[in-house]
């Protein structure tokens, strides 16, 4: 196409300037990519810190009001309910954990009795939440034992293990006993095992892990367990899977996604700032080609002027502003690509002192496709006005100036 | 044969406001084939608003113009582009050549752009056109490398590209020194012989009308020595 030669060709008669206008789109894109992976990592460190270390879906018993009718072994669970002493469990938890190991999407599987419990060293006491699970499953919800800083994981039949700060309270180190006393008035010595760090200052310092069978007696639950915690292959399908699951065990199941609604916000709350950096950036580009392209069309009207007098069509004319507007913001759009990804990349390595990476950028989530089709449909857009202008230009004006 | 150029009773009346005026009161101008005429008048007389109404670039508010055996009061904006393109010849004092462009270049444009692209057959005939005008050896430089006369003989030989029947030359030697005039002068006279193209030149400069065939003069909106028909 003859329009497309003379675009190039009107592009490469001032390479200073062309160079300068391709930059500049070239570095509206790469803040758009930057400002996308940015918010993009951000969200997708946020949702893997949560799902890494915590469970996916909770079963829990359902609240007594809606137990108590359908229950098959209604006689025990009524008199249960008058004994404000008795807590409420799962006692068919072992078909549960039938149920969820028949399906693919179960990654693991954790039942747990959950409770609250003092620990007491000396006059020092300090309240912590108690996770008793299988020692075997230890780290089937988050990797307790590989954030192990003092003794073992080994819980035994006396054994516990808690945060570091809580040991810094209480003044204790690992192989040394403790007095536990439950919310029941049960007391026990236990030997502290091991001492966690998670970097969670709440976990650090409020929880403690013990084995199952050392809690039974201790929560007065000989058989039921409070709480089954689950992880699945595909975090993000938790919604769903909490649902059918309700359904089918008629427990309480709590997606991790409702457990943090408050993160679901923080996100989308980011991602509508994002959109609005990604607009402005987009815009700006689509400015600076739009003014540009009229600077040249009117330096051009003389050489418009006499095309046009020579019969050469208004389409003509109009085309190669336009083709103009394309080559621009398609080199540009690739330029800034190729730019906003090395950028990315090169930030994406930085690292903190203490080793971890200082932004959570996601470089292969820059909205690469997105960004060079809109400055491409845009700078064609923005190149209309010009071309209009240059294509309307009255030939015999144009000569006589 | 038939002529090149028969225009008819062609008046223009520029508005500007409520500011008539009237420059054009009913101009009869009839060019026969291989006619090269002169249009004389003084400054401000129409000479350049009758050029550009025969050269399609300007609508007069009265008369009739046949071109080549073609009315063209019908044809669409559209249809007068092609008909410039295929059928006129333009050359202006300023030569407006495409700076970005080559002398080939520049000379195959009128042909080029319709057709989407240059050709060998349009390269071929813009080089012979460079040759015949005295450019053999500036063929591929740049517009912008080309002196003020080499850049009028592109000029002419872009007029000439798609073999017009009518060359419009509105004071072709206006911005020349007096061996450039003369050489572009000279150019139009052989074309003219050669080829039997039509020209109507446009010019202030007695020496180069005494060159052409023929004068003609406009003076108070007509074409002195002639009636203006109805
Ligand atoms: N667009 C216009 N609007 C109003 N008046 C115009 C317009 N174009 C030309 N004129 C007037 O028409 C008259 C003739 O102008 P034109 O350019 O045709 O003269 P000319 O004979 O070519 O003069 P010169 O020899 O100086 O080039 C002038 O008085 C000019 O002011
Ligand atoms: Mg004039």
């Amino acid at each position: 196409m003859f329009a497309l030669s003379v675009a190039r060709r009107y592009l490469l008669s001032n390479p200073a300037q062309t160079g300068l206008l391709i930059s500049g789109v070239a570095l509206g894109v790469m803040a758009f990519v930057f400002i996308t992976a940015l918010i993009q990592g951000l969200a997708i460190r946020l949702t893997d810190d949560v799902t890494a270390n915590s469970a996916h879906v909770s079963l829990e018993p359902p609240t007594r009001v809606a137990r108590v009718l359908p229950s098959p072994d209604a006689d025990v669970e009524s008199t249960a309910i008058v004994s404000t002493f008795q807590r409420r469990q799962i006692r068919a938890w072992s078909s549960t954990v039938a149920l969820l190991r028949s399906e693919t999407s179960v990654s693991a599987i954790s039942p747990q009795i959950s409770g609250s419990a003092f620990l007491v060293k000396g006059e020092a006491v300090a309240p912590v939440a108690v996770t008793a699970i299988d020692p075997l499953g230890l780290d089937a919800i988050s990797p307790i034992s590989t954030e192990i800083v003092s003794g073992d994981s080994g819980l035994g039949a006396d054994g516990i293990l808690i945060g570091v700060r809580l040991a810094e309270n209480l003044g204790l180190s690992a192989g040394q006993p403790v007095l536990f006393r439950t919310d029941r008035g049960v007391d026990r010595l236990l030997i502290v095992r091991g001492i966690f760090q998670t970097g969670l200052q709440s976990l650090d310092e409020r929880v403690a892990y013990l084995s199952i069978q050392t809690a039974r007696p201790l929560f007065l639950l000989p058989e039921g367990v409070t709480n089954i915690e689950v992880k699945l292959v595909d975090p993000a399908r938790a919604r769903e899977f909490a649902a059918f699951m309700a359904e089918a065990t008629g427990l309480r199941a709590t997606s991790w996604q409702q457990k943090n609604a408050n993160l679901e916000g923080a996100l989308a709350a980011q991602a509508q700032t994002g959109t609005l950096i990604q607009i402005f950036s987009l815009i700006s580009v689509l400015i600076g080609i739009a003014s540009a392209l009229s600077l040249s069309a009117n330096r051009r009207r003389g050489e418009v002027g006499i095309m046009r007098a020579f019969g050469v069509s208004k389409r003509f004319i109009a085309a190669v502003f336009v083709l103009q507007g394309l080559l621009i913001g398609m080199v540009g759009a690739s330029l800034g690509c190729v730019g906003g990804f090395a950028l990315c990349s090169w930030l994406a390595t930085m690292t903190k002192p203490d080793g971890t990476t200082a932004l959570p950028i996601a470089p292969n989530e820059g909205g690469y496709v997105a960004v060079f089709l809109l400055t491409t449909l845009g700078a064609v857009l923005a190149s209309v006005i010009p071309a209009r202008s240059a294509a309307r230009l009255d030939p015999l004006e144009a000569i006589q100036q | 044969m038939s002529a090149v150029l028969d225009a008819r009773g062609i008046g223009m009346t520029f508005r500007n406001g409520d500011e008539l005026t009237e420059v054009l009161k009913g101009v009869d101008l009839k060019l026969e084939p291989g006619e090269l005429a002169a249009l004389l008048g003084a400054s401000g007389s129409g000479k350049s608003t009758l050029l550009s109404i025969v050269g399609l670039l300007l609508r007069p508010t009265l008369g009739t113009i046949i071109i080549g055996g073609q009315h063209v009061e019908g044809l669409s904006e559209l249809e007068r582009a092609q008909f410039r393109n295929q059928r006129l010849g333009f050359i202006f004092q300023f030569h407006h050549l495409l700076p970005d462009f080559t002398a080939t270049e520049n000379v195959a444009f009128p042909a080029a752009a319709p057709a989407g692209g240059i050709t060998p057959a349009m390269r071929s005939r813009a080089r012979e056109l460079l040759v015949r005008v005295g450019l053999s050896d500036r063929m591929d430089f740049p517009a912008t490398r080309l002196s003020g006369g080499q850049k009028q003989r592109v000029a002419i030989a872009r007029a000439l590209m798609n073999k017009p029947d009518l060359v419009l030359a509105d004071e072709p030697t206006g911005s020349l020194d007096r061996v450039a005039a003369e050489q572009v002068l000279d150019l139009m006279r052989e074309v003219n012989r050669e080829d039997k193209t039509t020209f109507l030149i446009c010019t202030h400069d007695e020496h180069v009308a005494a060159r052409c065939t023929r004068r003609v003069t406009l003076k108070d909106g007509r074409v002195e020595g002639v009636l203006a028909s109805q």
